[in-house]
Parts: C-alpha cells; structure tokens; sequence
C-alpha cells in the first residue's frame, strides 16, 4: 500500500503568488507589533525576565491550560475550543510549510492520518462550534461583560470565514482527487460527499482555486490586521502572563521613593512601568474583571475593563515619539504630566477611582494576569499626593490618621475602652510573651466590634497564651492611608510602626483586622521588619489544633461565612474561619453563591469605609443580598470593618429577613469549653498594669 | 495683599474623652494625655486666607506664638503654601492666656510691618476664649470684624461678610482689618500636597525670643495675669441612662416632658 | 466699689437672653452690695420699659452717629459710657456683637475680659467666672484680677431675675464719639428663616431614625420640635430612605451637632450616628428596644413605640412650656 500523504498545492499553479503576499503581510503585522514594542519600551524599567522556570509554570497554568477561564463554563469551553483549534491548525500550516518548503517529508504515514489529517480536521471543528457558540454569546446572549464592537464581530466573522472556506478546500480536493485517505478528515470527507453530489468534478475544481485565494487573502488579512485589535492578545497574553509579578500578591502596593520619584503616582503613561504599559495591551476585553467587581455590580460607574481599555486607547493614541521623549525626559513636577490619562475618558474619572474597595476580584477574574487595581491606586496616589484632591470624607479620614493615628473622625472610644474588667496587660509588661495581639483601629474604637476584640481577647485568656497590647501606644498600620492613595503618610506610619515593634521586642504579632494583617505580613517586610504575623482565626485555629482551646459545638443557629477580602483574596486563607465555624456548629456552613477567593466584598475596604455611597449603589447591600440568600440566620465574619458593613446592609434589607451578623471570635467565645487549658493560670505571671 | 494669619496650636480636641487627664498642679490639659493640631478656626482662617490670595493675590505671613513644638503648625501653614512663617518662642509660660498672646502677638506684627488683614480664628478649640483677635485689633488701633466666614477685595476695599445671631451681615472694610474666622462649607481647610510638605520642611521659620520683639517675660506676664485660672477639673459625666418609669403611659410621657422641659428651660 | 452694668446693644429684644443678663447682673449686683446699672443704646421702648423694672439704674446712650451698623461707633459708645458710669464688673449677652465687643471693652477699660461664662460669683480675690473648657471635657474656673472685668455670659443658661414693683427713670447719657468710626461699614443684612439655623447651631435638635418608618412620622416631629423650638435632624437611614434631606444627617458622614439637647426617636445609635452628637450637653433617647447602644449614651430615656409618645408628648410639653 502507498504512504499515506497528499500533494500541497495540487489545483493551484502561481502559488509563488503566495509568498510575494506574505512580505507584506508579515511586514505590516510585524510593523503593528513592533509599534506596541515602542510603547511598552517608553515606560519605566522593572525586571520581568528572571526566574524562567517559575514563569513558563506559571505560563502553562495560566497560559495553556488557562484555569481561570472555566469559572464560566461556556466560555471555558468555547474559548478552549478556539485555542485548540488555532494552535493545532498553525501547527498543521507549519507542518505543510517544513514539509514543502524545507523539502523535509513530515506529511505522511501515520503522522499524516493521525496527526495532520483526523486530529485537525476534528480541532478544525471544534473551532468553528467555538466560533458558533462565541457568536451565541455576542449576539444573543449578550453578557453585559462583553464589549460589543464593530471589531469584535468582524473578528469573529472572519474566523468563521477562515474556517468554513479550509473545509470547503479540504472537502473539494478530496472530491476531486477521490483522495484514498478522505476518510480520516470526517469533515473533509462529508464536504466532500455532499458537494459532489451537486457540483461536478470541474465545477469544484475552478471554485477550489477562487476559494483558496479567498482563504488565503483572508487568512493573510487576519495576520496583518491581527496585531492592531484585540486579537493581539494572541502574543500579548501569554508574555503578560509569564512577565506577571512573581513576587507579591496583587494586593501588596509598592513603595515609593520620595527622594527620587518623578511623580508621586501616575497621571501619565510614561509613569507606568513597560510591565504595566504590557498589561494595557494584554487585555481581551472579556469583562470578567467587570463582572466580577463588587462596585460595578452595584451600579456604580467604576469599570476595571473600561479602565484598561481607556488606558489602551489612551496609549495607542499617544504620538511615539512624543511617549519616548517624555519617558527620557527628566520630568518637572511642575510642568504637568506629559500624556494626562486621569479624567481624560470617562472610566479614568476620579469620581470612578474613588469607588474601589481594592478588593482584587479584577486582577483575581483575569484571564491573562492584568492588574487593574495596582493602577488605580497609583492614579489615586496622584490625585491625593501631586494634587491633594480627594472626597472631603476621605481627607477627613487622612487628618485623622496624621493627627490621631486612627482614620475614624470623631470616635468616643478609647484604645483600651474593650479592655475593661478584663485585665489585659501591655505588651511590655507581659514576662516571656508569646504574641502582641494588635487590636486595629475597627476592632478597639468602633463600638460594636468591641465585644469582638473582648471575645478574641477572652479566647486567648483562656488558652493560656501568655499575650499583651499596646493599647494607648497603638496607631493605625497605614492601611487606609495606603489604599486611600496617601502613600506619603503610610511610609510614615509603617516605619513608626516598625520601629515601635522592633523597639517592644515583638516578633509575633495576632491581629483582629485582615487589613491590619494584610499589611504586616506583606507590606511591612518593605520597611524592614521581621515578624511573624497571624490573622487571629489561623491563630485560633492553632490554639485548638494543639488543644491548648477546646470548643463545643453550642451553636445550634444555621450560619454562613462572609470572606473577608484581604484574609481570602489577598493572602489565600479561607479555610480557617470555615474550620472555626464547622466547630462552633459541627455541621457544614451555608456558602454563599460567591466565597472563598471568589468572594464578594463588604464594600468597606480601600478606605471605603469612610466615604458616604450613594443609597442605590451600595456594595454592602448587595452583598447582604447574598447572606439573606442563603438563608442562614446568622453570618459569621473576621473583619471589623465587614461587621459594620454588614450590620449595615443587612439592617437595609431587612424587610426580606433578619440575620445577624456575628465575628467568629464571638462565636467561638459562646461554645468554648470549660475543658480548655485553664486562662487564669497565664495571668499568674503576667503583670496587670494598663495604663 | 498683605495677609498675616495667627495660629494657635492646641491638644486635639477630638482626643476620646476617657483619654483625656489633666495635669492638676499646672492647671492645664496632661500634655501626653492629646496629640497637638492647629486649632480649626485657625485653619479655616488660613484656608481663607489662601484662597483670597489665589483670587486676588498677595502674600500670606503665618504667625505663632508658642513652645517649640509649635513650629508644627508652621509647617503645615508652610505646606499649604503660605509664603512667610513667624515663630514666637513661649518660654513657658503655662497660662499666656489671651492678654499675654494678645500682648505678644501684636508686639510680633509691629515688628512685622504693616497687613492690610489680619485673620484669627473665631475661638480655640482649648480654652475656647474668642478673646485674642480683638485685643490685637486694640493693641494695634485696627477695626475688628468677629465671625466672618468669606471675604473679598473690591474696588472700595474687602467685603467682609460675618454670621449673626439670625442670619448674615455684610460688611466693608476700607483700610487694615482684624476678623475673626468661623467655619463654613467654604473653608474647610485642605490637604497639603506632599511635595509642598516635604518642601516646606527646608523652609525658613523667623524665630523670635520674647526680647526680640521689645518684650520680656514679665511683661508678658503681667498682661497674662489679668485673669488667672483658679480651678480646673473634669466634670463627672453622669452618663448612666435613667429609663423613665411610671405605672401607667401618661405618667411616663409626663415625666419625660418634664426632664424635657427643665433641660430646654436651662439654655 | 463701683457699679454692675449690664449691656444691651442696639436692637436688643426683651427676650430669654436679656433677661438671664438682667437676672445676672442684679445677683451680682446685689452680692457685691453695688447698684445694677443697665445700659442700652437704640432699644425699643418696650425693652427700656422692661429695663426699668429690673435695673437700679438705667441708662440710654444718646449719639448722633450711634446704630447698629457701625460697630466700631458702637463700641466707642459704650466703653465712653462705661467709663463715665465707674464700671466695676460690665456684663454683656451671648449674641454675636456682643461677644465681638467684649475684648475690646475690656481692653479700652483698662481692665480684662472673659467670654462664654457659665456662672459668675465675685470672691475676694476678684470676679470668678465658671467656663467649660476643652471642648467641654472639663471646666475650669477664673479669676479677673483686674478691674473693671468685661465679660459676655450664657445668658440664656441664667436665671431671670425678679420683676421689682416700682420702675426706675432711664437716664440719658449723651456721649461724643470721633475715632475710628468710619473704619468699617455695615452694608447689608440677610435674616435668615428661623428653621434655616444650621445644625451645628441648634440648640435643642429633635432627631429620628430608621424606626420611624416613613416620611410622615417626620411630620410629627417637626411638631414636636416647633414647640421645642428645636431643630429637626435624622439618622442616615432615615435620609437614605429619602424621609429627609441629606442636609440633615448627623453622625460621622453627616453633620457634627453640640445641642444642649439632642433627643433621638427611633435611633438605634450606631456608633458612626454617635459621632456626630458627641458634643450634645444632653442626650435623650425614645425608642423600643431597651438595649439599644443609644441608651449606653443618654441622660435619659424612655422605651417605648414612637407612635405612643410622639403625639402626647408634643402636647405635654407646649402645655408645660406655656
Ligand atoms: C461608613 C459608614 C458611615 C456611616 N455614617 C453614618 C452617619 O453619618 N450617620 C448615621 O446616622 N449613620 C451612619 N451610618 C449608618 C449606621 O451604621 C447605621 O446604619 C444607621 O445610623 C442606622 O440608622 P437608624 O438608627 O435610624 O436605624 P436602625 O439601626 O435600623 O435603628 C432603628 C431603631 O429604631 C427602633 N425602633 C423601631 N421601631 C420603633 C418604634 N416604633 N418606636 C421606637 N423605636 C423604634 C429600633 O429599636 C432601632 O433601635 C454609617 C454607616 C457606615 C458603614
Ligand atoms: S479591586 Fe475590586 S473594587 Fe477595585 S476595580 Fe477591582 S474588582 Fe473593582
Ligand atoms: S482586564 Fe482582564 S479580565 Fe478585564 S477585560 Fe481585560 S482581559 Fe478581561
């Protein structure tokens, strides 16, 4: 029997036609890339290059298999369909091209049935059932997510095209050749039959010939055009994705040097790094950032795709030249920013930037690794440091914290009102301290989380953990100054801070706040300090762990867990508060529809808090929506400042259902058993002065 | 324009109540009990103050009469972009009271040169005198205006509006004024910039002792004395809540009216 | 010895602050054993004829220049009267140009003065003045050295003092005034409506909450506040809901309050609505649930539905306050 293979061009003479197109369409699609090349180089230097390993894992995980695509199973699947099917077809056009051009014969026997023939042809069709379903989605599903352009459905029309008319060749040719092999192109093979039974032999044979211009001119038109719409995104993903950020969590914002910064924050785009310049390239225009963000699921305006895309029309608007030069330039503060983006559309307005709580659902929803809130934030940093414009309630905030050390304008409370009738020493008066446990600001002069930070306080007692505070000599860590923007501030107060501990001797720090430990474990690292730092639930979860805490499982209530955005998101822990809850009522916990690292922020975090929203769109409520969902009577939280969100929102839909809201540490303070190592022995040596 | 604005620094009044000691043999607040921050009214007087100058231009001398640490409110003043920054040392006197500031501040001002305004703040959020701006307008023969919350240059001098007891009164003010600022949703004071913080950290203060102005603590002294402060303690806060009982409704809306009434009936 | 002379500006009515001031000028005056004299400049004649039956002496200041739009006039007026009169103590109310003036009296005199005084008493040493201090965490009481002390009171927070059964004749002081007088003109006045105080003014505020359960129950309050002669106020919620305008929102996000009273209805009192009345003298408190944080906060408070009270209520005080 023959080798299976087939002939390359067969119908088609003049195919050197074909390579005289290719030069300019490799010139213009490599003129396309080398001008988004330019534009990254103008922005500022940051080394994305090392640890190659680590990247191309990352690379594969994100880039190959892309995981987080299938949080949406139908784009999962339709988008899977198109990668494959694209990524074989190229490979199958690559093949051809060695197999031809370079002479070296790839293209027969087994390879050839398997590979080049069935396995292509059925890739082929799960690209066209891709493009179908993607068409589904665009045209009548219409998520709100998507961006319905004019570009967008050229593409996809032009995809199809590709796809349908390499059928039609492939089934034609087998018609004509009554290729031997048909049979292992299905597809081929059915095009085949169905034409001719229709058309004749010669019939096919002129319209194989118009129709392969056809495709080819197509397929060279997608090449060349590629790179000035989003399908660039074919290059540009995978290099965000393997350039991305391996050292810290998308949360952790970066100091600024105030000494030699050009600008404190961004207001123009030769102020990002080429990285983020990348990133703005990188985009798909998916939406899942959108949709995933708890501000525009509110309804307010704030968009991270429309803030990514502005910024891309913004940069592919800017003169080259003129992006160069300013990224050479040694910039005068004085003279304004070269290439202004804050306010310049409509999703960079300020009034936008002032609505996010920084609680990562974009840069976590990404498909291919973008941060859009880093960027926020440094726009904010410009508004609040170069131009000191902010809400009036967020500058209220800001004073309180220079001249107060806490963010709450007016509190009655003092650090240590929780403490009464508790006897809790200060750190410095604490022999042999195993931990300082830092209350934060929300936990000791809020009100309502005072009998959190009791219950927590008691839980400790009780264990036998030999503990202390800081009570009067407790600031803020800076955490709303640095997500409010006020990076000048927070530089300020972590180094403070970071000499004040290291001055105590502290070297393991529990802390109430997930905001608070946020910032000491990830942030506070920048400003030299070494500490060993726990959320009070892991903490707890230890103490119990090691027996040193034995709970009851007294709660007879149904509860359900909110996950507080910068213990779940930012640093990954969201098994603890659910172990904490399944003790106190020995059964599974209620989930909400969106938990875990998929969590729904309480609205309250970015300095949030501390901005009046407008009634219609508030996030807390939204998210209070979800906890009445569940049906649970009670939501268990671990954050001081999703408690008051909470208590809020809920008090807001209330007419649908009452629940209470209630911190983990009061849940577990209600079921601890009397068998726990007995408290009162730790305060034996503990000396009970507080000032 | 020549504008000089006078600053006072004080214990944060917003400082939590059950923070708040006295220091009993000095009479004044415990100094480690507060933070210390420029008095509001002073920096609503300053935010006015600025933005007069951005409206019709001139330059704005900022002047404090205190201990050392006061030159913290310099700064900020500094932050915010005003162009001169004064520094009268208090050597320590602990009650300079308004007579003694009065006695120093315009001792400063004369050895400043002529203003053509001079701002204060309505009252300190400490000893909450509302004395100080119009003794200085005595000291210095100057027309005095209390309250005022906006001003503006006209061609017939500033237009210096004040609130009242029952509404708003404007005024014009040909030559050199004193006013007193009170708060409105047009001054709240505003953030620095941070480089105009970090700048106005390389800024020059005039320091002045007490003898560089022609005074000496004794005379200072003396003006302080004038009044003296004889008592000062914290006030027990009864803030146990007393549930108003009654056997039927009508007596316990009866009683409830009548605590009503005696508090309304004390102001 | 030397006199107590009470001050009463030009446009001075006969209402609760004249009065405390004539109350507290003639205890004094009596302690002292010194004659009260009130002095006035452009009074109506009801109020000279209520002067008459309180003071010891009163006198009225005649002078071609004198009103109420030149203060700088006014204030030569009166410390020239002053001065001829042997001030030994010179008392002034809480309205705003009296409160301008007193420094500069004070200072004119040769003597010293003193603002905001919450009890007078005169002691050995000279007159002693009882004033709330740092922000009103605590008081301090001081003493004027030097003679005559000027001082403007909280003369609403003093007890009226008794009508005498004769009057005395008021005298006419004319008095020549020259400098400064031309220094500053006044050139226009807004009165504004008596429910456009401002909050942060008010000095008794009604305010109501989430409880309430719409827009008419807010009605009932400004009843109730009309015969308070209180300000109405509410909660966030109550503005969220729209019952209210925004303006009129205290807590943390809100306006910042110090009423002498400041009565909640149906608040829960969340610690961010708490904030904004942390300077409230008293604070009272009507609401269902016993164990609301507000009550944690109140001088006094009564459990129980809103419905049942607000209307009672409002009809009790207008007939106690008669
Ligand atoms: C960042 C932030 C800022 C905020 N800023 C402010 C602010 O500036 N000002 C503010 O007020 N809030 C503010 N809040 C909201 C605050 O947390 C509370 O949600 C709000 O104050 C609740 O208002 P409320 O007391 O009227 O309602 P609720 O808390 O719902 O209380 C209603 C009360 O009415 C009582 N009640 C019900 N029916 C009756 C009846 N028939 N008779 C008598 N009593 C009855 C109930 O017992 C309850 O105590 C803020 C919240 C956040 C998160
Ligand atoms: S961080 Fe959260 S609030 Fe901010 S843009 Fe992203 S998803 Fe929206
Ligand atoms: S930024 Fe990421 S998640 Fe958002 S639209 Fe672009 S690709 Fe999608």
């Amino acid at each position: 029997m023959e080798t299976a293979t087939r002939e390359v061009y067969w119908n088609i003479s003049h195919h050197w036609v074909m390579y005289v197109l290719l030069v300019p369409t490799m010139a213009v699609a490599l003129y396309g890339v080398w001008r988004h090349v330019q534009r990254w180089r103008a922005g500022k230097p940051v080394v994305r290059f090392d640890r190659p390993v680590m990247r191309l894992k990352r690379l594969i995980r994100f880039g190959l298999l892309q995981i987080s695509l299938w949080r949406d199973p139908l784009t999962g699947l339709l988008h899977a369909m198109l990668f494959w099917g694209f990524i074989t077809l190229t490979a199958a056009t690559t093949v051809v091209m060695i197999h031809e051009d370079l002479n070296i014969p790839l293209m027969q026997g087994r390879f050839y049935l398997y590979f080049q023939s069935l396995f292509v042809d059925v890739l082929g069709l799960l690209a066209i059932v891709g493009t179908l379903l993607a068409g589904l989605q665009r045209w009548v599903l219409r998520p709100r997510r998507l961006v319905f352009s004019g570009e967008a459905s050229c593409l996809l029309l032009l995809v199809f095209t590709i796809l349908v008319t390499g059928y039609l060749l492939e089934g034609w040719r087998i018609a004509v050749t009554d290729d031997p092999w048909g049979h292992w192109s299905p597809v081929g093979r059915v095009v085949a039959d169905v034409s001719a039974a229709f058309v004749s032999d010669a019939g096919l044979r002129t319209a194989h010939v118009v129709v392969w211009w056809f495709h080819l001119v197509l397929v060279f038109g997608f090449i060349a055009w590629a790179p000035y719409t989003k399908m660039r995104h074919v290059l540009t993903a995978p290099l965000n994705i393997f350039t991305a950020d391996l050292d810290s969590r998308a949360g952790t914002l970066k100091p600024l040097d105030f000494e030699t910064a050009a600008s404190f924050g961004v207001n123009s785009l030769e102020q990002f790094t080429w990285k983020e310049l990348l990133d703005l390239d990188a985009c798909t225009e998916c939406g899942r950032c959108t949709d995933a963000c708890p501000a525009a699921s509110a309804g307010k305006s704030l968009s991270p795709r429309d803030i990514i895309l502005d910024l891309q029309h913004q940069l592919h608007e800017a003169d080259v030249s003129v992006l160069s030069a300013a990224s050479k330039a040694a910039s005068d503060p004085d003279s304004g920013p070269a290439l202004p983006i804050i306010d310049t559309r409509p999703a960079l307005s300020p009034e936008s930037l002032w609505q996010c709580t920084t609680c990562a659902a974009c840069v976590e929803a990404c498909p291919v690794s973008i941060e859009q809130f880093p960027k926020i934030l440094d726009m904010r940093r410009y508004l609040v440091m170069e131009e000191a414009s902010l809400p009036p309630m967020l500058a209220e905030a800001v004073t309180s914290l220079e001249q107060r050390g806490h963010p709450f304008r007016g509190a009655q409370a003092s650090r240590t009102d929780w403490t009464d009738g508790l006897d809790i020493p200060h750190f410095r008066d604490v022999e042999d301290p195993e931990v300082l446990l830092w209350v934060g600001c929300g936990g000791a002069l809020v009100d309502r989380n005072q009998s959190s930070t009791r219950a927590l306080a008691r839980l400790l007692q009780k264990a036998g953990v030999r503990f202390g505070i800081l009570g009067r000599d407790e600031t803020c860590t800076g955490d709303p100054a640095r997500r409010i923007g006020h990076e000048f501030l927070f530089d300020a107060m972590a180094r403070s801070n970071v000499e004040r501990l290291e001055s105590a001797g502290v070297r393991t720090v529990v802390t109430s706040c997930p905001h608070c430990f946020h910032t000491f474990r990830n942030e506070y690292p920048q400003f030299g300090a070494h500490l060993e730092v726990f959320h009070y639930t892991t903490y707890l979860a230890r103490l119990i762990g090691e027996g040193r805490l034995v709970i009851d499982p007294a709660v007879t209530e149904s509860i359900t867990l909110h996950d507080p955005c910068y213990l779940g998101r930012h640093n990954g822990i969201t098994q603890a508060p659910r172990d904490l809850v399944g003790r106190v009522t020995g059964r599974p916990l209620k989930e909400m529809r969106q938990h875990g690292a998929q969590s729904f922020c309480c609205g309250g975090g970015g300095g949030m808090s501390f901005l009046e929203e407008e009634a219609d769109t508030r996030v807390n409520i939204e998210r209070a929506r979800q906890v009445v969902e569940t049906g649970a009577d009670t939501v268990a939280v671990a954050c001081p400042f999703c408690t008051t969100m909470l208590e809020d929102g809920l008090g807001a839909v209330s007419e649908e259902r009452s629940v209470a809201v209630k911190d983990i540490a009061e849940l577990l303070w209600d079921s601890v058993s009397s068998d726990s190592s007995d408290g009162d022995a730790s305060t034996d040596h503990i000396d009970s002065s507080d000032d | 324009m020549k504008i000089l604005v006078c600053l006072k620094q004080i214990p944060d009044p917003e400082v939590a109540p059950r923070d708040f000691r006295l220091d009993e043999n000095n009479l004044i607040a415990d100094p480690a009990s507060a933070g210390l921050v420029t008095n509001i009214f002073c920096e609503n007087a300053l935010e006015t103050a600025l933005q007069l100058k951005e409206a019709a231009g001139g330059e704005i001398t900022v002047l404090t009469f205190g201990p050392a640490e006061a030159e913290d409110v310099l700064r900020k003043a500094l932050a915010v972009r005003a162009d001169h920054a004064v520094h009268v040392i208090n050597p320590g006197l602990l009650h300079p009271g308004s007579s003694g500031a009065a006695c120093v501040l315009s001792a400063a001002i004369r050895k400043l040169g002529s203003f053509d305004l001079l701002m204060f703040g309505r009252e300190a959020g400490d000893w909450g005198e509302g004395q100080t701006a119009g003794l200085v307008a005595e000291h210095l023969g100057l027309p005095f205006v209390a309250f005022v919350d906006s001003l503006q240059t006209t061609e017939s001098g500033l237009h210096i509006v004040g609130q009242t007891d029952s509404g708003r009164e404007e005024l014009t003010a040909a030559g050199p004024v004193v006013v007193s600022i009170t708060n409105s949703d047009a001054n709240v004071p505003r953030i620095p910039k941070t480089r105009d913080i970090m700048m106005a950290h390389r800024r020059d203060i005039t320091t002045w002792s007490l003898e560089d102005i022609d005074l000496t603590e004794d005379l200072v002294r003396e003006a302080a004395g004038s009044v003296e402060v004889t008592e000062l303690f914290i006030p027990e806060k009864d803030t146990t809540c007393e549930f108003i009982t009654g056997d039927s409704a009508d007596e316990r809306i009866d009683a409830f009216a009548r605590r009503i009434v005696d508090v309304i009936g004390s102001i | 010895m030397g006199n107590v002379i009470s001050c009463f500006l030009p446009g001075t009515e006969f209402d609760r602050a004249a009065q405390g001031l004539l109350g507290a000028a003639a205890r004094l005056a009596s302690a002292c054993q010194v004659p009260h004299v009130a002095l006035a400049a452009c009074v109506s004649d009801t109020m000279t004829e209520a002067l008459e039956r309180h003071a010891d002496r009163v006198v009225c200041i005649r002078s071609g220049l004198l009103s109420n739009d030149h203060p700088e006039s006014c204030l030569a007026a009166f410390h020239a009267a002053c001065a001829s009169l042997d001030a030994q103590t010179v008392l002034l109310g809480q309205d705003a140009r009296s409160q301008e003036m007193t420094p500069r009296l004070g200072y004119r005199l040769g003597g010293c003065s003193i603002g905001d005084a919450q009890s007078i008493d005169m002691t050995d040493g000279g007159l002693s003045v009882r004033r709330s201090v740092y922000g009103g965490k605590a008081v301090a009481v001081v003493r004027a050295s030097r003679t005559p002390a000027v001082v403007w009171i909280r003369a609403r927070a003093f007890e009226p003092a008794a009508e005498r059964s004769d009057s005395v004749q008021t005298e006419i002081l004319d008095v020549e005034i020259s400098d400064g007088i031309a220094a500053t003109q006044v050139t226009g006045r807004q009165e504004e409506s008596r429910t456009g105080v401002r909050l942060e003014d008010a000095p008794v505020i009604v305010s109501g909450g989430r409880g309430l359960g719409g827009p008419e129950p807010f009605e009932e309050l400004k009843k109730l506040a009309g015969v308070m002669k209180a300000e109405v106020a509410a909660s966030r919620a109550a503005c969220d809901a729209g019952w209210v305008p925004p303006g009129l929102q205290v807590g943390q996000t809100g306006k910042k309050v110090a009423p002498e009273l400041y009565l909640a209805i149906a608040i829960s009192g969340a610690s961010q609505h708490l904030m904004g009345i942390t300077d409230a003298r008293v604070i009272a408190a009507i609401n269902t649930d016993a164990e609301a944080p507000i009550f944690r906060h109140c001088q006094f408070g009564l459990v129980d539905d809103w419905k049942n009270v607000v209307g009672p209520l409002t009809e009790r005080i207008a007939s106690l306050l008669q």
